[in-house]
């Protein structure tokens, strides 16, 4: 992808993938001025890393939720002043009242699937962050497999070993989507 | 219709203009100042335009924000208000004159001394649903200078996609615009412009290196100095 250097293809980019980062963000932040920034944090980064993207293995939004993972947790690493520090877009100065409140609202509406995630804690990371995009961000394996930068099949045995471990958390409908891998 | 998610892929199209551009300020020392009122009278054409502040909708015809870089983008979705932009860019700590002509006119050039910016320059004008968007670096405009904007507005309507766009930096005093009309089209070519026009309309990008010729980005093709690439959406 030429994200970086097409203005019209990173729109349509931005366009197709805004709503899905947002969800993504609401189900791991709870403060809508944390998640209005790390938004813009993702599709930047995603910019800065779109040579990494290979078509046909797995979906564009498989990559970008993998990037999306990075910024995510890397953010979660930083103080917040840092993390304001560095980032070059304050998406949190983008947002008047009424876009603040659609935040909260999507935030709020994300509430039981960070109630999952915190479930997920005690997993292993590798297992967790497989479950944490087929069950929660609604990934294929194929998608998710290509977000984590790993082979479908150790995805699948990740998922399988999560999902035992899990039980009851794990076992919503929204965990039966590999059939369309 | 403005929304978090409109705003946010303005902000982050001019970061990626801006960083295509390699940029590399070395300006330091932005101009930080309120905004004085400007002297310069703004051609009749473009006065008359000047009463309407915001439209009662609440959309107003254009923004200034400043990333935290001090990188100010500008949007303008209509041209009207130049004043009202002068003012905002004024807030953002850059001195400006506007003026928007009727299509086919343009200030008559030079508007004053050319700008001292050094290192690189870089403008970007590009279409956005009818309206323009450009990025001031931080420091691009140092006190003493003023930002020139010349729009030679589209005969369409003022939320239009303007059929020219001057941009400038002056040193020292700006003269006021004389409306003239715009050079024959065909000298686009001897400006070194190329325009594309695709599903998204045209999208200019200019840059200059070096402190001569400096900063200009003109549509209409009046100065021969600019590197000017385009790409059609």
């Amino acid at each position: 992808m030429r994200l970086n250097e097409d203005p019209a293809a990173f729109k349509a980019f931005y366009l197709r993938h805004v709503d899905a980062v947002m969800r993504f963000v609401a189900r791991r932040v709870s403060d809508p001025h944390l998640a209005a920034d790390l938004t813009a944090d993702i599709f930047l980064a995603a910019v800065d890393s779109a040579h990494t993207y290979v078509p046909g293995r797995g979906s564009e939004i498989g990559w970008l939720y993998g990037v999306a993972r990075n910024v995510v947790s890397a953010q979660q690493r930083k103080t917040a002043r840092e993390a304001r520090a560095s980032s070059r877009v304050a998406g949190r100065r983008l947002m008047d009242d009424d876009d603040l409140v659609r935040m909260e609202e999507r935030i709020d509406a994300e509430r039981r699937m960070r109630g999952a995630l915190e479930a997920m804690r005690g997993l292993p990371e590798g297992e967790r962050a497989v479950l944490e995009l087929i069950a929660i961000d609604q990934l294929t394996i194929t998608e998710a497999a290509k977000a984590l930068g790993i082979r479908q099949v150790t995805a699948r045995v990740r998922l399988h070993r999560a999902r035992r471990a899990l039980g009851p958390v794990a076992s919503p409908t929204t965990v039966y989507v590999e059939g369309q891998a | 219709m403005s929304n978090f998610e409109e705003r946010l892929l303005a902000a982050l199209e001019d970061e990626i203009t801006t960083r295509t551009a390699g940029n590399e300020m070395t300006m330091t020392t932005p101009a930080r100042r309120r905004y004085a009122g400007l002297s310069a009278a703004v051609a009749g054409v473009a006065a008359a335009t000047t009463a309407v502040v915001m439209l009662t909708s609440g959309s107003p015809a254009f923004a200034v924000t400043t990333s935290a870089d001090g990188t100010i983008n500008v949007r303008i979705s209509e041209f009207r208000d130049p004043e009202g932009l002068e003012a905002e860019l004024g807030r953002a700590g850059v001195k400006a004159v506007v003026d928007y002509l009727p299509e086919g006119q343009t200030c008559k050039g030079p508007r004053g001394e050319r700008g001292s910016a050094t290192g690189q320059f870089q403008s970007s004008v590009g279409k956005d649903g009818g309206g323009i968007w450009f990025t001031i670096e931080k420091g691009q405009v140092p006190a003493g200078e003023t930002l020139v904007l010349a729009v030679s507005k589209s005969s369409g309507g003022d939320d239009q996609a303007p059929f020219a766009t001057s941009l400038e930096i002056v040193k020292g005093t700006v003269s006021d615009c004389e409306a003239i009309p715009m050079p024959a089209p065909d000298m686009r070519d001897g400006g070194g412009m190329q325009s594309g026009t695709g599903e998204d309309g045209p999208i200019l990008h200019s840059r200059t290196e070096g402190s001569a010729p400096g900063p200009h980005t003109d549509t209409n093709g009046q100065d021969p100095a600019p590197t000017v690439t385009s790409q059609s959406g």
